[in-house]
């Protein structure tokens, strides 16, 4: 570290804490508290990256997030990399490794700055105009552009970092910790509102807690002692959150807010260890106070992007707060009084001050006196028309300006500088404002554009809204505070406030040159290569709207999202096209605000977190069993039991031989349950269902088809009728929870009238499908007092029964074709059952199985899946189940739209059976179905829904949907694959036991 | 003879934070609107339901939660018997309201696993996952909330400062729990 360039710092810098850290592969030392700018500044070291476009060198502009040159690749070929961060939002901290980007072999030398040579040839639009012809070349060019796009390097690993989210109430939250902040969260707060105070920075306070002049004072002291004192009496209010390093990233409606709060990037590697990274802090706030300040413009001259040009602003900060001396021979060039503080404060600590170039013609305001009296030479309507030096400032050309101020006169002088402030104005950062849909004015006076219009519980104050000069913070905060929150006096009226008063203003958008613009490249956005010449092209080539220049031109496109340079962009257009510029508008301000990491999006939803699951009671026996899961919903299923090596083919066709041959069990326990009950609940299955409920005897069983108001199949599933007014019933597993909703929502809004009641027992009960032609054996083990004959106990009927001193349900219902029952325990106890049943079963070698197999097996039989073979595009006749449409009932849901043109068509897609000629061969799901080879372009009549290599059947089989499908029975259709075409012949959809002799086996 | 299985297995102790389920205990779901059906219930379980929104009442036996302005969730206030699932004031009321269609009475028992939260991060801990303000209902100024925490839809009742019980449904506990422990440890 280069001793010479620090001054005394500040409180916010610790020189007892040296800090290492490694740029471009180089050990530089720093102070804790220092930002990797800052300690890079100290360090003497200016230029930090290259440019997108023209791989120009470039420096450290700002001192905050606005930052569009220094942005580095933090941890590069670590699994912690990150790219594009800004140098001047890091924290140095030991072990911190950063390099510069876009830039090969070096940042030194590049041989992509060949590319500044080359342009006169790559102005704006140049892609778009070179790269359209000659169409075969354009994977070539893709390939290059591809390779030259993007600053930094994506990380190629998994980021091992932890991040996670956290919902924050408050009744006021105040964004920006200035001192227009400080005020409004000091006045909410001990008004007794719930407050939380936001800052983007490491120490709150703004810029005023740095500016220790005689210049600034509020009740008789230095403004910086006062805020201090503000800040410490703030500390100690209880009900205030003050959270730092943190910043807003969106403001949506209803006062709804995402913030990112950076919690370890300041440590050292073990600090950080198993704690958060970052966090999303997602706030609904009842009020908010917008207190985000402003930013600082350049201003648009040839060459204004050298390493060593900044912000007036900056300079100061890195002066007065980091204690870092940006140049040795320093030179201001302003159109406003910033820059003179700026100069005065560099000044009174003993850096040398070249010289101000002022584009207005005077200023009386107190600062530009001061600033003549300490003989700081001033070119007045004067303005810097070029800058010299490569990798760093060497000198500036200025120019006088003419009376018009649209061109430069007299001779060119040069001054010898290595340290160029610009101050261009201010820029109120109204992004957060207008992302929550406020409304902005351009005041014409400033040319600024600020708030008008709220659309929510929400203000702005300080210079966010427009209030430059510390009184008129202080005052105009204070009584908007005082409205906003509803009370009668803030601690912050009648305080005396002195500070210099701008009195001259002036603005040019784009200085004029002694060249003509083609000469020259007055950087507009400095990230990505945007010049006013660009500018000044797309309006000549037909660009009218900003948001259609900024396209063209790339400005305000970077990572910086033009923070700096729309303003000017705007400005150029308006001038150029002589159009107002509070008419020319602004571009989308788009959240975030500054860039967020995917991890803070994404927070814990990770790994096992990425979504939730759901486990059966049983699920345990099915992990130890060895068995393959599946999702089916939220649901972890036990998909198949592989057993010795079995393949999954190979386990599934030995669980439905099982099944059919003598006995298999299934957990069931995943399909939704709805308990009925109420003097109306027939009725409302009547509405609900296709066919009729309410002859369903007490103790029995029905299948019944859901469907949408549009007439498409929706959910099925089985309900069992328990007494006079109750019901269960079943759903299927992934659309328990919409059925459910969409019932409760016909009762409340659509037939109140209803005495119905519905309440899921989906988790109450765990369920075992047992099945097979020993299933009545193997319950009878289970509960011998249960009287299992046909006649007592026919299929699809329920008893109520007792597994020792436990109440269970047994259902006799079957999906899959066998002599089944259905078992439904409390939850609580359904492992013990399922291991009942696995134990009573033993000797007639039940065999668990798996979703799977369940399909297999209800494939054989015909019966549909909900969501596999329908799509939301099929209605019951579709279906062909025109048996379970009731011809007799007023209405049910969807029976209107089953009368349309268009669902009584007879071409449309119907659910047919389909067998290859070649018995061994099975279809691949989705597969298409035509009725002619060769034909062009290929008619497709469906596509293959399900199909399986049925080992019962010792066949292929499948179901497929085929348009006009009820009436090619027998027909002959293909199935084009890749290479070859497979032959199908229609069949009934059930293949199996069409007589239905297995259900009573 | 069934064995009972709780859901979670083991209590579970953080920074300012213990975890653990509390089972079994009988949970009924109560769903009725006409003043026969309260006085009914009022009748039979000895207490009266809590009837403004998101409180809860409690006597010897039971504790009443309101869900919605006509559903109810009843407690017991002591585990139960884990060798039989017949509960006797289930019976009742069932007969008293369900059958006299005076509303529904609903065992769900195992539908919700109760886990008990003690210690004063409670909050921080289900503001990591649960959008519900939080504010009044840690001070019990209300003390019931059905919510989402991580997309599953819990209640959340507050027996008394820094004590939850949170009813999440049977499927989804574990996974809770397993996001429990990797929050809670953070803490």
């Amino acid at each position: 570290m280069s001793k010479n360039l620090r001054v005394k710092a500040s409180r916010f810098i610790d020189e007892t804490s040296r800090v290492s850290f490694k740029f471009n592969g180089k050990t530089y030392y720093g102070f804790k508290g220092d930002t990797l700018a800052s300690a890079l500044i100290a360090n003497d070291v200016h230029l930090v990256g290259r440019s997108f476009k023209y791989h120009r060198p470039r420096g450290i502009m700002t001192a905050g997030s606005e930052e569009p040159n220094a942005i580095v690749q933090v941890n590069d070929n670590t699994a912690y990399t990150e790219p594009n961060v800004r140098a001047t939002e890091i924290e140095i901290h030991d072990g911190l490794e950063a390099s510069s980007q876009n830039c090969w072999p070096s940042v030194s030398f590049d041989i992509g700055g060949i590319n500044n040579l080359l342009s006169p040839v790559l102005p704006a639009g140049f892609y778009y105009k070179t790269f359209m012809w000659p169409a075969s070349f354009w994977e070539k060019y893709e390939y290059v552009i591809r390779h030259s796009a993007g600053l930094g390097k994506s990380p190629k690993v998994a980021d091992p970092d932890i991040y996670d989210h956290r919902y924050i109430h408050c009744d006021v939250l105040v964004i920006g910790a200035g001192i227009a902040g400080i005020m409004a969260a000091k006045t909410a707060a001990k008004n007794n509102l719930k407050t939380l105070l936001l800052d983007e920075k490491t120490e709150i306070g703004g810029t005023t807690i740095y500016q220790n002049s005689d210049n600034f004072k509020i009740d008789n002291k230095i403004s910086s002692d006062w805020l201090n004192n503000e800040i410490n009496e703030l500390k100690k209010i209880d009900n205030l959150e003050i959270k730092t390093r943190t910043s807003v990233a969106a403001y949506h409606g209803y006062n709804y807010l995402l913030a990112r709060e950076n919690l370890t990037d300041h440590l050292s590697k073990d600090k950080k260890k198993n704690k958060i990274r970052q966090r999303l802090l997602k706030i609904r706030a009842k009020k908010v106070v917008v207190a985000t300040g402003s930013l600082e413009r350049p201003l648009i001259f040839d060459n204004n992007d050298r390493p060593g040009i900044m912000l007036s602003s900056a300079v100061k900060k890195y002066t007065d707060y980091y204690g870092v001396i940006c140049g040795k021979k320093n030179v201001f060039f302003t159109n406003n009084d910033s820059a003179y503080e700026s100069a005065v404060s560099l000044f009174e600590k003993g850096i040398k001050v070249q010289a101000i170039i002022d584009i207005r013609e005077k200023s009386d305001s107190s600062i530009v006196k001061q600033t003549e009296d300490l003989g700081i030479k001033i070119y007045w309507s004067h303005a810097v028309v070029d800058t010299h030096g490569y990798k760093k400032l060497k000198q500036i050309s200025i120019m006088e300006l003419s009376k018009d101020n649209k061109s430069v006169i007299g001779t060119k002088t040069n001054i010898d500088c290595d340290c160029l402030g610009m101050a261009g104005g201010w820029t109120p950062a109204v992004h957060l404002f207008t992302q929550s849909g406020g409304k902005l004015k351009f005041r014409d006076e400033d040319q600024v554009f600020i708030p008008n219009e709220y659309p929510s519980k929400q203000i702005s104050i300080g210079s966010c809204n427009g209030d430059f000069e510390l009184d008129k913070i202080i005052k105009n905060s204070s009584d908007s505070l005082k409205k906003f929150l509803e009370i009668d006096k803030t601690d912050y009226e009648n305080l005396s406030v002195i500070n210099s008063k701008e009195v001259n203003k002036k603005n040019i958008w784009l200085l004029p040159s002694d060249k003509i613009i083609g000469k020259t490249k007055p950087f507009v956005d400095y990230q990505n290569d945007a010049t006013a010449k660009d500018i000044k092209l797309a309006l000549r080539e037909g660009f009218r709207s900003i948001e259609h220049v900024k396209r063209y031109t790339t400005t305000g496109m970077g990572t910086d999202q033009g923070k700096l340079g729309n303003m000017h962009a705007l400005g150029i257009i308006a001038d150029t096209t002589g159009v107002k510029m509070g008419e020319v508008g602004t571009t989308t301000f788009r959240p975030p605000y500054t860039p967020l990491t995917f991890g803070t999006i994404v927070g814990r939803n990770v790994g096992e977190y990425f979504d939730i699951f759901r486990r059966t009671p049983m699920n345990d026996w099915h992990v130890n069993s060895k068995a393959e899961f599946e999702n089916v919903g939220q649901w972890k299923r036990a998909w198949y039991y592989p057993q010795n090596n079995e393949t999954m083919h190979e386990a599934v066709q030995r669980e439905s031989v099982a099944a059919r041959v003598s006995a298999g069990i299934l957990d069931a326990s995943t399909l939704g349950k709805i308990d009925i009950q109420g003097s109306d609940a027939s009725e409302f299955l009547n509405r609900v269902y296709t066919n009729a409920w309410s002859k369903l005897g007490v103790g029995k069983c029905r299948y019944g088809l859901m469907l949408n108001e549009d007439g498409m199949v929706y959910d099925d599933g089985v309900t069992t009728r328990l007494s006079e007014n109750h019901y269960i019933m079943t759903t299927t597993t992934g659309g328990a929870a919409n059925v459910m909703g969409k019932l409760e929502d016909y009762l409340q809004t659509e037939w109140p009238e209803l005495d119905v009641y519905l309440t899921s027992v989906t988790d109450h009960y765990a369920t075992a499908s047992i099945c097979g032609p020993n299933s009545k054996k193997i319950l009878n083990k289970i509960i011998p007092n249960l009287d299992l004959s046909d006649e007592k106990f026919p299929h699809m009927s329920f008893k109520e029964a007792q597994i020792g001193k436990i109440k269970c349900r047994v259902m006799r219902i079957s999906f899959t074709g066998e002599h089944s029952y259905e078992i439904n325990v409390q939850a609580s106890y359904g492992k013990s059952l399922w291991k009942q049943c696995i134990d009573a079963g033993k000797e007639f070698n039940i065999t668990p199985y798996g979703t799977e197999t369940m399909h297999l097996l209800r494939a054989e039989k015909g019966f549909i899946i909900v969501g596999q073979d329908t799509d939301g595009t099929m209605t019951p006749i579709d279906l062909q189940m025109d048996w379970i449409v009731s011809k007799k009932k007023y209405d049910f849901i969807g029976k209107r739209s089953l009368y349309r043109s268009d669902t009584i068509r007879e071409d449309r897609k119907q659910l047919v059976g389909l067998v290859t000629d070649n018995p061994k061969e099975v279809l691949e799901e989705g597969a298409p179905i035509i009725s002619k080879l060769n034909q062009n372009p290929v008619q497709m009549l469906g596509h293959v829904t399900s199909s399986y290599f049925s080992p019962n059947l010792n066949k292929s089989i499948a179901l497929a949907v085929v348009r006009g499908g009820k009436n090619m029975m027998g027909k002959e259709l293909f199935i084009p694959m890749e290479g070859r075409n497979i032959n199908v012949t229609v069949t009934d959809p059930v293949f199996l036991d069409k007589e239905n002799k297995r259900l009573n086996a | 003879m069934l064995n009972y299985h709780s859901s979670i297995k083991k209590e579970k102790s953080y920074s300012g934070l213990t975890v653990k389920e509390i089972s079994p205990h009988m949970k009924l779901n109560l769903r009725g609107k006409s003043r026969e059906f309260l006085s009914t219930i009022g009748k039979n379980i000895n207490m009266i339901l809590p009837m403004e929104a998101n409180t809860s009442s409690t006597s010897d036996s039971y504790t009443a939660m309101w869900l919605s302005p006509d559903e109810w969730m009843v407690i017991t206030n002591n585990t139960v018997d884990k060798e039989n699932n017949n509960y006797p004031i289930e019976e009742l009321l069932f007969n008293k309201i369900s059958k006299t269609n005076l509303g529904a009475i609903t065992d769900v028992s195992d539908q919700f696993v109760m886990i008990n939260l003690k210690g004063e991060k409670i909050f921080d801990l289900l503001s990591a996952g649960c959008p519900f303000n939080f504010s009044e209902f840690k001070n019990k100024k209300i003390t019931v909330v059905q919510t989402l925490l991580l997309q599953m839809d819990v209640i959340i009742h507050l027996t008394e400062i820094n004590t939850v019980n949170l009813f999440v449904r049977r499927s989804f506990s574990e996974h809770l729990m397993s996001w429990i422990d990797d929050t809670a440890s953070r803490l």
